[in-house]
């Protein structure tokens, strides 16, 4: 039959047939998809079933298997999508296209990036968000408010930072072992430059990977960023949070205390080579570091770092405005950062709790080895307690890009520091501009 | 209006006659739709609009592509993407020639070659630049480390201007030496051991061989790889984001016009300007198609495949 192009009636009526129910298969398929798409914008139809995005790692799947069955306290049940790729990438265009958004949603550290668009989500002060503010660390509640005072964006895990250092290189270049004397001796950014830069003397090794490290933990400190709640560019200020942070961070490139590594492949070849003693990061470095020079084991400890503790990634929960039921939605919330769940998420993929309570626990504090029998959370959790209340612009990073391209020019390919900081400023300012953020 | 069954063939009634054939066919046109043609052109007018992806979008007419008129940023991007593809296609194709014409004699475990310079081609990319990030590291690569057990001075590979160049550069020879060999092979297959008996009779020795028929004799073949190489060249994009991340290393260096793109639309979701970007990488491609047409409608348009003049 296949062969046959004779145009026998009896093969071109079963060719007919065989086309028309294609066809309506086709249009079946076609009127299905549009119903879908101009119905539902929830992502399942079932009305007892919240869906969740997350990724890998974000949520603790002990806790998830529970809510899976049910969620306490609600009729409901969960059903959980574990979104692979470009995260953001994927919500937003589902929110553009006002289609398949799920009832819940977890978020990066970014957050801030979502601000401009609030009104895709539910504000959590209408359910009642008031009444838990004081279970979470002050300043990681203000990072889920949005600059017209909507809670939208709920505290999850949050990176507390200090200073992780090799205790051996330190001992060999005549610098303290100790936690708290390193602390006291580089509680300054002066005082740790000069520990760097007696360190590179006395045995050639390099205090941080690069510059940016160390200008991005500045910055991740301080009670000022790029711009005002109130959208005031604050980032050309001669004294301002920007320009201390670049000035720092030029002084150690300067010093020749930066290793000028880069890519992340090169920073694990420093990790285990032992060519860098230290790096100021927040908690979760902790087991990536353990992973990525596991025979460094016993040599780390973890300090203070100078100046004050900052925060570095952490994520929050959502509720998009098409969520079938924001109540059960909330309440799933609500019990899955309670500091009991947030004790049971450090055990199971070690994220730091926003809920300070949770600190209490003996299961938060146990001695590690890798650290030299440090117990390392305690300081972290001291960190937590004083990371300044903070606020992040959806536009730092339109400014934060060029700074960062410039502060590498000064460190690898020996720019004057201050043509670079004007050409960064120049960046800013024009991208600002373009997207009529600026005048 | 007749009525004569001979004069059927008017539009409408083809339609009527041929449907089933037309429906056979329409899957592809309707995926083409959906996939291709809607997304060119809602892009162009997403590239008159200030839009972050979720927002409402903002009318700016064509101020995206003034901006890039004037923006260092881009064609920075430009030039460091035509100086990549000048520096991996020649040596890539020059390689690629002298690869095809060895594995075109009579040599031992043919086959086993053939696999092994077709192997970096379907590598995965991640992989590879972690490879080729180790391999170049400047403080703990074995290229600095061997420049050095020479007694040479080490190059910053990955800080440098022209490190990092050289290094993407690298990056696509390896990957792609071996698909072009591959091609050429075909085609050195496809000469007819005739010419080269004929050649030899009349005394030419090797190298003439090669550079008076063998260099002739592809030369559609070499065509066909530059016009793929360009189009690869111009959307290099997978090499420097893997190797260097979202803003193409040390003073951009490594930034290229589809780096770019993805940078600006994706990293700080300013989609108006990405698809303004996209559409002047569109201009440079039809700009370098002309010329493409142009090489080989008026000098090998009149030549046949396996005939020599």
């Amino acid at each position: 039959m296949l062969n046959d192009e004779s145009g026998n009636p009896m093969d071109n009526l079963s060719r007919r047939r065989f086309m028309s129910v294609t066809m309506a298969v086709a249009g079946l398929a076609a009127t299905g998809a549009l119903v879908g798409c101009s119905r539902t914008e929830s992502i399942s139809t079932d009305p007892n079933l919240l869906t969740l995005w997350y990724w890998k790692r974000s949520i603790s799947e002990k806790l998830l298997d529970s809510a899976r069955r049910s969620i306490t306290g609600t009729p409901r049940r969960l059903r959980t999508d574990l979104i692979g790729g470009d995260f953001d990438v994927k919500l937003r265009t589902s929110l553009a296209g006002r289609a398949y958004v799920p009832d819940i949603t977890g978020l990066n550290s970014n957050v801030a990036l979502y601000f401009p668009s609030e009104d895709q989500f539910v504000d959590m002060n209408e359910l009642g968000a008031q009444e838990h503010k004081a279970d979470y660390l002050p300043w990681k509640w203000q990072f889920g408010v949005t600059p017209t005072g909507r809670m939208c964006f709920w505290p999850m895990d949050t990176g507390p930072t200090a200073q992780f250092y090799r205790t051996d290189l330190f001992a060999a270049a005549s610098l303290p072992r100790d936690p708290d004397e390193v602390a006291a001796t580089t509680n300054t950014w002066p005082a740790w430059l000069d520990a760097g830069k007696k360190l590179k003397r006395n045995s050639g090794v390099s205090l941080l990977a690069n510059a940016s490290i160390v200008y991005s933990q500045i910055v991740n400190a301080s009670a000022e960023r790029y711009f005002s709640p109130a959208g005031r560019a604050l980032f050309q200020d001669p004294g301002g949070t920007i320009r201390r942070a670049w000035d720092v961070a030029v002084a150690a490139a300067q010093a020749g205390i930066t290793a000028k590594v880069l890519t992340p492949a090169e920073q694990n070849s420093a990790w285990v080579s032992g060519k860098v003693a230290s790096n100021i990061e927040a908690v979760w470095w902790g087991p990536i570091l353990k992973s990525t020079a596991p025979n460094s084991s016993g040599k780390w400890a973890v300090a203070h770092q100078p100046g004050a503790p900052g925060n570095s990634g952490g994520s929050f929960l959502a509720i998009p405005k098409s969520c079938k039921d924001p109540k059960a939605a909330f309440d799933f919330i609500t019990w899955l950062t309670s500091p009991e769940a947030q004790i049971q998420t450090y055990e199971d993929v070690q994220l730091f709790p926003s809920a300070p309570k949770a600190f209490e626990s003996p299961r938060l504090s146990s001695p590690d080895k890798f650290f030299g029998g440090q117990d390392v959370l305690g300081v972290f959790q001291e960190s937590a307690k004083e990371v300044p209340i903070t606020f992040i612009s959806p536009y730092d990073s339109q400014v934060s890009e060029g700074v960062l391209k410039e502060l590498t020019n000064v460190e690898t390919q020996g720019k004057d520091p201050d043509r670079a900081w004007a050409d960064a400023m120049n960046q800013g300012i024009r991208q600002l501009e373009k997207r009529g953020l600026m005048k | 209006m007749t009525t004569s069954p001979l004069t059927t063939r008017r539009p409408v009634s083809a339609l009527k006659r041929y449907w089933p054939q037309y429906l056979a066919i329409s899957p592809f046109y309707i995926l083409f739709l959906v996939f291709g043609l809607f997304p060119i052109v809602f892009s162009l007018y997403i590239s008159l609009h200030d839009w972050d992806g979720i927002g409402t979008m903002k009318w700016v007419g064509l101020a995206q592509f003034q901006y890039l008129l004037v923006d260092p940023r881009f064609w920075n991007a430009v030039s460091n993407t035509f100086i990549i593809w000048f520096m991996s296609t020649i040596p890539m194709l020059f390689f690629a020639l002298v690869i095809a014409v060895l594995l075109h004699q009579n040599i031992r475990s043919k086959g086993f070659y053939r696999v092994a310079y077709f192997m970096p081609n379907v590598t995965s990319m991640v992989a590879m630049a972690l490879v080729f990030g180790s391999v170049f590291s400047d403080t703990f690569g074995i290229v600095n480390s061997a420049l050095k057990s020479l007694s040479l001075d080490t190059v910053p590979w990955l800080t440098s201007d022209w490190g990092i160049k050289t290094t993407i550069a690298v990056m696509v020879i390896w990957r792609f030496t071996g698909y072009n060999a591959i091609i050429y092979l075909a085609g050195l297959q496809a000469i007819s051991s005739d010419v080269y008996d004929a050649a030899k009779m009349d005394g030419a020795g090797t190298a003439r061989i090669f550079a008076q028929v063998t260099i002739p004799m592809l030369r559609p073949v070499i065509l066909f790889t530059v016009i793929t190489s360009t189009i690869g060249g111009l959307s290099l994009f997978t090499e420097p984001q893997v190797l260097l991340g979202n803003t193409g290393g040390p003073n951009e260096s490594g930034m290229t016009i589809v780096l770019y793109q993805y940078n600006q639309a994706f990293t700080q979701f300013d989609f108006g300007y990405g698809s303004a970007i996209g559409w002047a990488l569109f201009v440079i491609a039809a700009l370098f198609a002309a010329i493409n047409w142009w090489l080989v409608s008026e000098r090998t348009g009149t030549k046949k495949w396996g005939r020599t003049k």
